[in-house]
């Protein structure tokens, strides 16, 4: 092993050496030091190595001999990044200290990481008097952080095409649905103008108002179909949109000097496995109402009102006509049938009201099915 | 109902739909003219017969051709078209020349209603209130 202090012991005196043999100690644990260590003199042509452990050349392959009086740059090699080489120069320039990464060679040729920190060590004037290296080999950490880096990319390729699948298989069902949505409104155009068709070809009038009839039940229906996927969530069906439609709709069908209708809907998201049974039972209590609480030229007022109370929607249906004892036009009594099955359906309750003139029908429903 | 005997074609590839849509046109006081269930026929109807009104749907039976009908109908200063259609995303930003949009299923009240404005709006009939259950063109210039 070389001696750091060989250079310097020329021609010092007594005092001198008192101190390096208190420095020797050190200098003893420097050389068995398990950390690569490297000691350069500024003060000479090049700032050559003037020491270097027994760690530094198991760590380079190089013997002691191969490397004293040499310059670091040996270490260096093709893949060396420059701008890591520029900033030990800088340092060494500034005498200041610095922490780097560097690729160096061993003298096999096999490339390392060098994990360096360089320091400079100054007298007690505060010159410079040699730089000092500790070296560690941190190859496999950057061989970890490399794989790891690999990783992340193959990772985050694999995120990808999984995600183009998620979204052509997203974009495939919302095409479905739009398609299965256009052929339910379709058909029940097609249906709607069938029992049309029939009722304007009877003969009967009875057999026409019965047909017409259905076709306004298929109309609540359609109604309520046109609605479900008019807005973004899929899930809900707005009952104030479908009481609008609906109202207007009823109106075109009755005297406005004869009947009043008011129709005051709160904005109530309902499920939409509700949408098509609720239609049809707003259908039908309305028109009860407005078709056999009237007989003949009697005049009077419909009002139908919807809230949402906890988590059930309150229906109330007033009129002021002759009420239901009275109304014997409705032989078949099939709307009401119909207005008892749809309650039970949607597990709801009915009560009716008799207000003495006309009617109050309370119905009420719950709005999460529970299950 | 002054509907002023304005001349409506048909275009509509559903049988049922477009005849029971004669009868209401009829009943409504208008004039169907005709009924035609693909493109081709649907711009040579039109072109032979000159209607007031076009009602276009977009599914026809060569495929989703009512856009194309409608820029070829709109073209032809005089006819005001109307979609009627289940498939309302498929209108572009422009309506294709359109007036609007009459979303099926529709009910006979809208029809009547959509009719009307259009009527007063495009061809001097009286003046009409914008129906709901339409949906309006931005800036349509007939």
């Amino acid at each position: 092993m070389i001696g750091l202090d060989a250079p310097r012991q020329v021609g010092i005196g007594q005092a001198e050496m008192a101190r390096h043999a208190a420095d020797a100690p050190f200098l003893a644990a420097f050389r068995a030091s398990e950390a690569p260590m490297v000691m350069t003199d500024p003060a000479r042509p090049d700032n050559p190595i003037v020491f270097a452990n027994d760690a530094f050349c198991r760590l380079t392959g190089y013997a002691a001999e191969d490397v004293l009086g040499r310059n670091c740059r040996f270490l260096q090699g093709p893949d060396t990044d420059p701008a890591a080489i520029a900033q030990v120069r800088d340092a060494v320039a500034q005498g200041e200290s610095l922490r780097v990464d560097l690729l160096n060679y061993r003298k096999d040729g096999l490339p390392f990481w060098n994990a360096m920190t360089l320091s400079p060590v100054r007298d007690e004037a505060g010159s410079v008097r040699s730089y000092f290296a500790v070296l560690t080999d941190v190859t496999r950490t950057h061989r970890t952080e490399r794989a790891l880096m690999r990783e992340k990319d193959a990772l985050a390729q694999d995120l990808e095409t999984r995600n183009r699948a998620l979204q052509a298989a997203l974009d495939q069902q919302t095409a479905l649905l739009h398609e299965v949505d256009h052929r339910v409104k379709n058909n029940l155009q097609v249906i709607s103008s069938l029992v049309l068709l029939k009722a304007r070809r009877s003969r009967d009038a009875a057999c026409r108002d019965v047909l017409r009839s259905m076709a306004d039940r298929i109309g609540a229906l359609a109604t309520a179909h046109r609605l479900l996927y008019a807005v973004s969530d899929v899930a809900r069906f707005d009952l104030r949109d479908f009481a609008a439609d609906f109202a207007a709709d009823l109106e075109a069908g009755i005297d406005p000097d004869r009947i009043a209708l008011s129709v005051d809907v709160e904005a109530v998201a309902v499920p939409a496995s509700m949408a098509a049974p609720l239609a049809l039972l707003v259908h039908e209590l309305a028109v009860n109402a407005v078709r056999h609480a009237f007989p003949g030229e009697r005049h009077g007022r419909v009002a139908i009102t919807a809230r949402a109370e906890d988590a059930s929607l309150i229906l109330d249906i007033r009129d002021d006509g002759i009420g239901m004892p009275a109304q014997s036009e409705n032989p078949e009594g099939f709307g009401r049938d119909l207005v008892g099955m749809l309650v039970r359906q949607l597990r709801g309750s009915l009560a009716v009201e008799d207000l003495n003139p006309g009617t109050h029908i309370h119905v009420v429903l719950p709005l999460e099915t529970g299950r | 109902m002054s509907a002023g005997g304005l001349r409506v074609l048909i275009v509509e590839d559903e049988a049922f739909i477009a005849l029971e849509l004669e009868c209401l046109l009829e009943e409504a006081g208008y004039i169907p003219v005709g009924v035609a269930a693909r493109s081709g026929e649907a711009i040579a109807l039109a072109r032979d017969l000159a209607p007031d009104i076009a009602l276009v749907d977009i599914h026809l039976a060569d495929g989703p051709t009512g856009v194309a009908v409608a820029q070829a109908l709109t073209a032809r200063p005089g006819t005001t078209v109307l979609f009627t259609t289940a498939n309302a995303k498929r209108v572009p930003p422009d309506f294709a020349g359109a007036a609007g949009i009459i979303a099926k299923p529709y009910s006979e009240r809208v029809i009547r209603a959509a009719l009307a404005y259009v009527d007063g709006r495009y061809h001097g009939g009286a003046p009409a209130e914008p129906p709901d259950g339409v949906v309006l063109a931005p800036r349509h210039h007939p």
